[in-house]
């Protein structure tokens, strides 16, 4: 976060206001409209370089209970990092395919990809994590500021996460066993069997 | 808190009327051997959610108005998002339905906990087991509450023969039929139709101290309803009951249509073919007049789609695609049935048009009888294995399939079919196709009974 940044706002509103050809469904197999590599090969190429192709295929959607999210949420990183000033730092290309992938990979895992559009904390978040992976902070803060704030924001999304998944082991088990319990012929009438 | 279940937890609202009725069929002097109990488990808040609920079916018109989803199909799909961890974790919910991704039983196989919603309480959770016709074993969440709403459906049903059912105090509603060598069974009664009479009972003859008792027992009873599968009613018809049931409702496989005209004949009343799943309950009702098994549940959505999972257009035949349903505790979104039929708008309820996927099989053992295919699936049952299938060559030689994981298991499996058949070889194939197979078939002639 050495590097001074852009104005948060102006990345939130941006995120606001994803088009809704970014929101539009990935290409997962035969499903979807989106092909994300392309998108993304766009994007580096406004960058200056188009990628390799092996580079993208991390973006080719194979099973949407896996993949969907995580492209969906890649294809709104997209048009935040299409922003002006992005295209004016000449952000590296490993730099930006690293933020498409392994980032936007953290961030899905437990967050509806719509989220980071509708959602202010979201908005926000996403912006800065963003810039940070870049080693940016957001204009008009000390790199205290911005850390503090970031962390803020990851301690406690990382809190509820870490929560949430706890929570949901505890629920699958309890599941499980309630079900395991009753035998449903042996608790419950119906008239007829399948 | 103790295990030990009482008749106060199997019949929560059990009044003195109802304790006799239980009594008398248990006891009567041709009753079968009950081999279990069982009971409705409802409590009186139940009782009243359930008559709302069942005016409300049978109030509800069925269907969409054709090319365009139902009304209510947005709000699930975004509650289902929500609620459900499977969906949850796919992200927000598409723009569009079609680009919802499709699940089958191999989703709800590989953890059925992913499906159950948040917001559903545990403690009343109970589990129907199902193999179904693809043999993937299966383990359904539900509810007490679930199975009662069964009858409201049965009761829909009815009312399209113009039947509506009368039997309360002191009368049997219905006799829930079994044909295998090994069955569930018990007695209890029905809440909602003032107590009458519910008995699941096994028309195989173990299960009788003389197979002459079912006659008397079954006249004894009186049903208003028989209920069944085709295998069940082909041995009823093989029984001198004098009896006049208003119904007869069969479910779990195809019914054909010489075995339903046969049982119309002998028991002079309309023989429902009802297509329902574990997983959805009853879906539909076979009508001459739409040509096809007509829609039941006014809260599912039906689509039909191809084998990429693109919707089809009406007419056109495909799987048979669920949304919605009457399962709080597993609300389906696309759930494909690994049945098949196509979709008709000619009268004014939707209806599936030549629904197949579950044809009934029986074997012929060494000894010349014939044994159900759910008597497979019980022997089968106890073994871990993902999928399997069963098929009987012309000169009786028996064929087991078996997916690639289960190999480990096939000394196991053989030496317990080696027993049920009474015969020494059992061949074997290796499953190769990666989804559904038909899981029992044969190459005798009389085995569809």
């Amino acid at each position: 976060m050495e590097q001074q940044g852009p104005i948060l706002e102006s990345l939130t509103r941006r995120l606001a206001e994803t088009p809704p050809d970014f929101l539009d469904e990935p290409r997962i197999g035969a499903a979807g409209r989106v092909f994300v590599p392309a998108l993304v090969n766009d994007l580096l190429s406004q960058y200056g370089a188009r990628a390799k192709g092996s580079a993208l295929m991390r973006f080719c959607g194979i099973d949407a209970k896996t993949d969907r999210n995580r492209l969906s949420l890649a294809m709104i990183a997209v048009w935040l990092l299409a922003d002006d000033w992005f295209l004016a730092a000449k952000i590296p290309q490993a730099d930006a395919l690293r933020v498409l992938d392994e980032t936007v990979a953290e961030l899905a895992a437990a967050t509806p990809a719509l989220k980071f559009v509708n959602d202010a904390d979201r908005r926000e978040e996403l912006a800065r994590v963003v810039l940070a992976r870049l080693n940016y902070r957001p204009a008009g803060e000390t790199v205290a500021q911005a850390t503090d704030r970031l962390s803020s924001l990851s301690m406690t999304e990382r809190r509820r996460l870490l929560e949430a998944s706890r929570a949901a082991e505890r629920r699958a088990r309890a599941i499980r066993e309630a079900l395991a319990k009753k035998a449903a012929e042996e608790s419950a009438d119906k008239w007829t069997r399948e | 808190m103790s295990d030990l279940v009482t008749d106060q937890d199997r019949y929560p609202t059990l009044t003195e009327a109802g304790r006799r009725m239980i009594e008398f069929m248990r006891e009567h002097p041709a009753a079968p051997i009950y081999r279990n109990q069982s009971g409705n488990r409802l409590t009186a808040a139940d009782i009243e959610a359930l008559r709302v609920f069942e005016r409300e079916v049978l109030e509800a018109s069925v269907g969409w108005p054709r090319g365009n989803l139902p009304s209510w199909v947005s709000g699930f799909v975004a509650r289902t998002f929500e609620d459900v961890p499977f969906y949850r974790s796919l992200g927000s919910p598409p723009a569009r339905f079609e680009d919802i991704p499709t699940v089958s039983r191999v989703d709800f196989a590989a953890d059925i906990t992913r499906f159950v919603p948040d917001s559903v309480e545990l403690d009343r959770l109970i589990n129907f087991r199902t193999t179904g016709t693809s043999g993937h074993p299966l383990l359904i969440a539900s509810h007490p509450m679930v199975a009662a709403r069964y009858l409201a459906f049965h009761k829909k049903a009815l009312q399209r023969f113009g039947i509506e059912l009368r039997h309360g105090r002191g009368q049997v509603g219905v006799v829930l039929l079994g044909h295998q060598r090994k069955c569930f069974t018990y007695v209890s009664v029905t809440p909602m139709m003032d107590e009458s009479g519910f008995a699941k009972i096994n028309l195989h003859p173990d299960d009788w101290r003389d197979p002459d008792d079912r006659a008397r027992y079954l006249d004894a009873l009186a049903p208003e309803v028989y209920a069944g599968d085709p295998i069940s009613f082909a041995e009823l018809l093989n029984i001198s009951i004098t009896g006049k049931p208003r119904a007869l409702v069969s479910v779990s496989m195809l019914l054909s249509r010489g075995l339903r005209r046969r049982l119309e004949e002998r028991f002079g009343c309309p023989v429902l073919d009802v297509y329902s799943l574990n997983e959805a309950g009853p879906v539909a009702v076979f009508d001459s007049a739409a040509a096809g098994h007509v829609l039941l549940q006014p809260m599912l959505y039906i689509e039909i789609l191809d084998s990429a999972g693109h919707p089809l257009n009406v007419g056109e035949r495909g799987e048979i695609t669920l949304t919605g349903g009457f399962n709080f505790c597993l609300p389906l979104l696309r759930y494909r049935t690994g049945d098949y039929a196509s979709l008709s708008f000619e009268v004014e309820t939707p209806a599936l048009v030549g629904l197949s996927g579950r044809a009934p099989v029986r074997f012929r053992v060494a000894n010349g009888e014939w044994i159900n295919n759910i008597d497979i699936t019980h022997v089968l049952g106890h073994f871990s294995i993902a999928q399997f299938g069963l098929h009987q060559r012309a000169d009786g030689g028996i064929v087991l399939r078996l997916a690639p994981s289960a190999l480990s298991l096939v000394d196991a499996a053989r030496a317990a079919l080696k027993r049920l058949f009474g015969i020494q070889t059992i061949d074997l194939e290796v499953i190769t196709a990666e989804d559904k197979i038909v899981q029992y078939t044969s190459d005798l002639e009389s085995s569809q009974p």
